[in-house]
């Protein structure tokens, strides 16, 4: 039986505004759900200036908070916390590549081979030696090793509207870049690639109770079969210690918060994503 | 048209013993009084940026009872099967589990609209209004050119038509029973009612209208007013926690169904264009949650699109257990290697329509297309094959329509109008018959200089003169070359 | 009703009635350019000009220049021709609640314009102001025969009393404050129409009192002041919502009842010392009146632009 992994998690997020905002609508991605490899014990979404929330579940089966503020306010703050339980995914045997593009399949995964505006890459590398290797997860280890040597994780080099191009361009990004040029490359050799949005605790495992800074985190999910992630900016294949949120075709289909709003220039608030572990 | 061997289809005898009274300087005062009283009364549209009326041809389109009657049931159907592929698509999906169409059809489509999954109207109607565009072609069958289930647009020039007609040329209705049109609007508000969300004593509708500059402004006015219900614009609505108000001089008022003439990209900025300052932010949250309910349904463009066209033939048996009743142009998709192939061989034969166009906007008549055009065509088709369907070209039927001084044959079309109410899909009779004004032009949107005619779905089948009998048929005030194949008035095939 | 429509209706009474009174008034001015040999046409204009609340330079002034902007130029909601399109851009956009009728009137009037101004280039300015006045009496008969009287029509007719009120003490003002260029009394009497009313009533047609009188204090005739005030209230009484009356309702009410108090209770030997500040009262009483109605009935929010805003 792999190791169940309890946590706590608490994610903090927000903006502050130039003044104050009239009015502001939103959609708050940052609540887990139970899947095959995780067990949510218990989770909540408050928002500061307090306002009622409500919760539908979206077409790629994340869990969406929606609210509205309509009051004037200077700052809005969002938080999620929740109680979840994780455990390792076991890499099970692949489909091969004859299975993998199968028409059937190609259709059914669509979505997830079509390139995005972000996803989009121009010619960056010769995906022949990765479309000859043996099976899929092979594939995928060294697309994940390729990306991870290619951009150096450097927070502040994008911004949170860049394109793989553009970060594939600097030679540097955050994981949700290096994500969507993992992406890219994946969908480009017929693997169905998606984006997975989530948190990530560290691994330098501290002991029950301490609470660390953990992380907002993106990572790939690609199918061979079933859903297998891997993690090309921390160069792993997903652990227990990667929680997911959501699933999308790349990060606007899982942004962990969007909104529009009337008023003056917006920052964000540090977001600040604080776990613990429960046992 | 009229010299030998055309002789008049039947409903058409007694108007044209009627138009025969009149000299051509009356027919030309009485057409420009029309055009008058259109301008008098703002029935008009933006062409070019200009405010002008809509032509209306003086010559009514003529469809006799049993005609009509199988086209409206043809067109019942075919909403009923849209209505069950758009319920399967933005649910359950069986279609493609079954394998009768692709997934990525769909996915690929720029209107296929993931806010809108999971959304479910109360009383499972999307489609509250349809506008299926038919033409007749050289047998002089009607089929179906193309599926509007968006916003379709037009029923009021259908209502102001009859309206001006009736008033100008008063004795053609005298000696003919043609069924009215202006029970459209109650029959549009019973359907607004009964979609309405369950629970609400007295659901409260509106009219919600991009505003004074929209084309089909008129329209909206039209019907709001005509149904008795509020015209609002985006900034008159406001959402809070998911429920809908209408602001008004007494606060706020909540809001239970929008009839909705805003296109879906710019129906709410939080879910699409945050650039629009025409919808209503949160408003496809509030649908979601049940508090409001959208019509059209967000979405539905996804059915609108060309490339599902082809395949609602399919729909028809798939979800009806029907066969179809009206049948598609003969259309070709061309992902298939072979398809794409054999069209592009000889492009010059085809007219090739991009899926998402709207309008008449891009679509190239092979027969009529330079060698440039052809050429980027191919190349287009090429990087893109999914975003074109390719079809012959089908002879449009042709009616006598007032030109000059005389009646020269010109291209029609018709949309007739569907309201679906839940329990009944009902079809105005008649519809907007649509005229392309240009000799030989066959686009007949009203985008490209086009015209229409009012159109009469006749009463009874009784087609005897109450006038003094005339002998023969030919009348010489008609211009133009010999009788052509596929003339409304004269027509292949004996039916009426 | 909606807040937007209200805001439509209230404006198109005021459109209106604006394109109505400026149009008697240049009408009494023009036939004094006309007639009166001496006139100087630099302050008669300058006169007319300061009436309609429109500011010039120092520099020379004519007639034809003056007509143009006052009368012809479609873009000033100042001059008639503004007003009338105006009147015609709040009906276009509350089309769904005006009669018919009155919108084909409202059309067909502001279309008619452009050759009605060419026939006045040639033949002089009153047949093109004789035939806004016909038309304004047409859209006032229609406005009150085939509109519902419930609180739309009541904010149109709101809004022609206190455009009414506004143009009666602009008109007057010229009076008084340009004795010698402004048009005599008689003049005033014909361009609102009080001619035959007032000799029923006085007759003491040099009695500048007694006409000022006439004007702002008779309780009977629909174009004085006080009459109008008084309209103005029964309107907003009417239009009272149900609800509780929050502070800011009160105002155009308040605002209201000051103006009549100080009418009501003025003696009419003194009205024309005391015309100035009285005049000067009511054209402050219109804007209060407006903003405090606008404020209360007509808050809704212009098309808003949005900014995103992402989290991470």
């Amino acid at each position: 039986m792999s190791e169940r992994l309890g946590l706590s998690i608490r994610h903090h997020t927000g903006f502050t505004y130039d003044g104050a905002a009239k009015a502001s609508f939103n959609e708050a991605r940052m609540t887990p759900r139970s899947l095959g490899t995780q067990q949510v014990q218990a989770s909540r979404i408050s928002v500061r200036p307090t306002v009622p929330l409500w919760s539908y579940t979206d077409y790629f089966g994340t869990i969406v908070s929606v609210f509205d503020v309509q009051e004037t306010h200077p700052q809005l703050e969002v938080e999620a916390v929740s109680q979840v339980e994780s455990w390792a995914a076991t890499l099970e045997t692949p489909l091969d590549w004859g299975q993998l593009r199968s028409s059937r399949l190609v259709d059914r995964f669509s979505e997830f081979l079509l390139p995005t505006s972000r996803t989009t890459l121009g010619v960056v590398a010769d995906l022949e030696p990765w479309r000859q290797l043996p099976d899929v997860h092979q594939c995928a280890e060294a697309v994940s090793e390729f990306v991870r040597a290619s951009i150096s994780y450097v927070p502040g080099a994008t911004t949170v509207s860049a394109t793989a191009e553009e970060a594939w361009a600097a030679g540097q990004g955050v994981c949700q870049d290096i994500t969507h040029v993992a992406i890219g490359l994946l969908r480009e050799m017929g693997v169905p690639a998606r984006y997975v949005s989530g948190y990530l605790f560290p691994a330098s495992a501290p002991d029950v109770g301490d609470a660390v800074q953990g992380q907002s985190h993106a990572w790939v999910e690609y199918y061979s079969g079933s859903w297998t992630g891997i993690d090309p900016t921390n160069g792993v294949r997903e652990t227990e210690r990667h929680i997911i949120v959501g699933h999308g075709r790349d990060y606007d289909d899982v942004a962990p918060l969007k909104g529009i709003y009337q008023g003056p220039a917006s920052t964000q608030l540090g977001v600040v994503v604080e776990m613990r572990r429960t046992h | 048209m009229f010299s030998a061997p055309g002789q008049a289809r039947p409903v058409y005898e007694r108007l044209l013993a009627d138009l025969d009274a009149y000299q051509p300087q009356e027919l030309r005062q009485r057409s420009e009084q029309l055009s008058r009283t259109f301008i008098d009364r703002g029935v008009t549209f933006a062409h070019s940026g200009e405010e002008r009326p809509f032509p209306l041809d003086l010559v009514p389109r003529i469809l006799g009872a049993l005609e009509w009657d199988r086209l409206a049931r043809g067109i019942a159907q075919r909403v009923r099967a849209l209505e069950a592929f758009l319920a399967d698509v933005y649910g359950a999906g069986r279609i493609f589990d079954e394998g009768l169409m692709p997934r990525a059809v769909i996915t690929s489509s720029p209107h296929y609209c993931r806010p809108a999954f999971g959304i479910s109207p109360p009383n499972e109607v999307r489609i509250a209004v349809a506008g299926i565009d038919l033409i007749r072609d050289e047998h002089g069958n009607f089929c179906v050119l193309e599926d509007n289930v968006r916003i379709p647009s037009g029923v009021s020039y259908v209502i102001e038509n009859r309206r001006a007609m009736t008033q100008a040329f008063s004795s053609l209705f005298s000696d003919h029973r043609v069924h009215p049109v202006d029970s459209y609007p109650a029959r549009l508000f019973a359907a607004l009612l009964a979609a309405a969300p369950r629970k609400i004593a007295e659901p409260v509708i509106v009219v919600l209208s991009p505003g004074v500059h929209n084309a089909a402004y008129f329209e909206h006015v039209l019907l709001a007013r005509m149904m008795g219900v509020e015209l609002v614009e985006g900034r008159d609505l406001v959402c809070r926690n998911n429920h809908v108000y209408m602001r008004t001089t007494n606060g706020e008022r909540a809001v239970h169904v929008i009839y909705r003439r805003v296109d879906d990209d710019w129906l709410d900025p939080l879910q699409f264009r945050p650039d629009s300052v025409i919808g209503v932010a949160g408003l496809i949250n509030a649908a979601r949650a049940g508090n409001v309910v959208i019509t059209n349904g967000v979405g539905n463009g996804v059915a609108d699109d060309k490339l599902v066209y082809t395949y609602v033939p399919e729909f028809i048996r798939f979800y009806l257990g029907e066969k179809p009743l009206l049948d598609n142009i003969e259309t070709h998709r061309l992902e298939d290697d072979s398809t794409r192939e054999a069209v592009l061989a000889s492009l010059g034969d085809y007219v090739l329509k991009p899926v998402d166009g709207s309008g008449g906007k891009g679509i190239v008549i092979g027969p009529q297309a330079s060698k440039n055009e052809l050429k980027n065509l191919r190349k287009a088709i090429t990087a893109a094959p999914r975003n074109f369907i390719a079809q012959r070209p089908v002879a449009l039927s042709t009616h006598p329509t007032f030109v000059g001084d005389t009646l020269a044959p010109r291209h029609i079309d018709l949309r007739p109008f569907a309201v679906n109410d839940g329990n009944d899909v009902w079809v105005l009779p008649g519809g907007l018959t649509r005229v392309a004004l240009g000799e030989g032009e066959l686009i007949v949107n009203s985008s490209r200089g086009g015209g229409s005619k009012d159109t009469w779905v006749l009463n009874d089948e009784a087609l005897s003169f109450r006038g003094t009998a005339r002998a023969g048929g030919a009348r010489p005030r008609r211009g133009g070359a010999g009788p052509r194949q596929n003339d409304e008035f004269v027509g292949a095939g004996d039916e009426q | 009703m909606l807040s937007r429509l209200a805001e439509s209706l209230f404006w198109i009474g005021r459109y209106i009635e604006r394109a109505d009174d400026t149009a008697r008034i240049v009408d009494s001015y023009v036939h004094r350019m006309v007639e009166d040999p001496f006139n100087d046409e630099t302050a008669t204009c300058r006169s007319l000009y300061s009436i309609l609340g429109i500011e010039v330079g120092a520099e020379q002034l004519n007639t034809l220049a003056t007509l143009q902007t006052i009368v012809y130029d479609i873009d000033n909601p100042n001059s008639i021709a503004g007003a009338l399109n105006g009147a015609y851009e709040n009906a276009r956009r509350s089309r769904d609640y005006i009669s018919s009728e009155m919108w084909v009137a409202l059309n067909t009037t502001r279309n008619e314009l452009p050759k009605r101004e060419t026939r006045a280039r040639n033949f002089g300015p009153s047949t093109y102001l004789g035939f806004v006045r016909e038309r304004a009496a047409l859209l006032a008969g229609l406005t009150d025969a085939t509109l519902s009287h419930d609180d739309g029509w009541r904010f149109l007719v709101l809004g022609r009393n206190i455009e009414r009120i506004d143009m009666t003490a602009r008109l007057l003002r010229g009076r008084v404050v340009s004795d010698d260029n402004a048009p005599d009394w008689m003049a005033f009497l014909r361009a609102s129409g009080a001619m035959e009313a007032f000799m029923r009533n006085t007759r003491e047609v040099d009695d500048a009192n007694a006409v000022a009188a006439f004007l702002m204090l008779d309780r009977l005739f629909p174009r004085s002041v006080l009459y109008s005030l008084n309209l103005a209230d029964e309107c907003l009484v009417e239009i009272q919502p149900v609800s509780q009356r929050i502070s800011s309702g009160d105002a155009a009410r308040q605002a209201l009842a000051r103006a009549r108090g100080m009418l009501e209770f003025i003696n009419p030997a003194q009205l024309i010392d005391q015309l100035p500040e009285l005049l000067e009262m009511l054209e402050a009483t219109c804007f209060q009146i407006t903003d405090a109605v606008t404020d209360r009935y007509f808050r809704h929010e212009e098309a808003v632009a949005w900014s995103i805003e992402e989290g991470l």
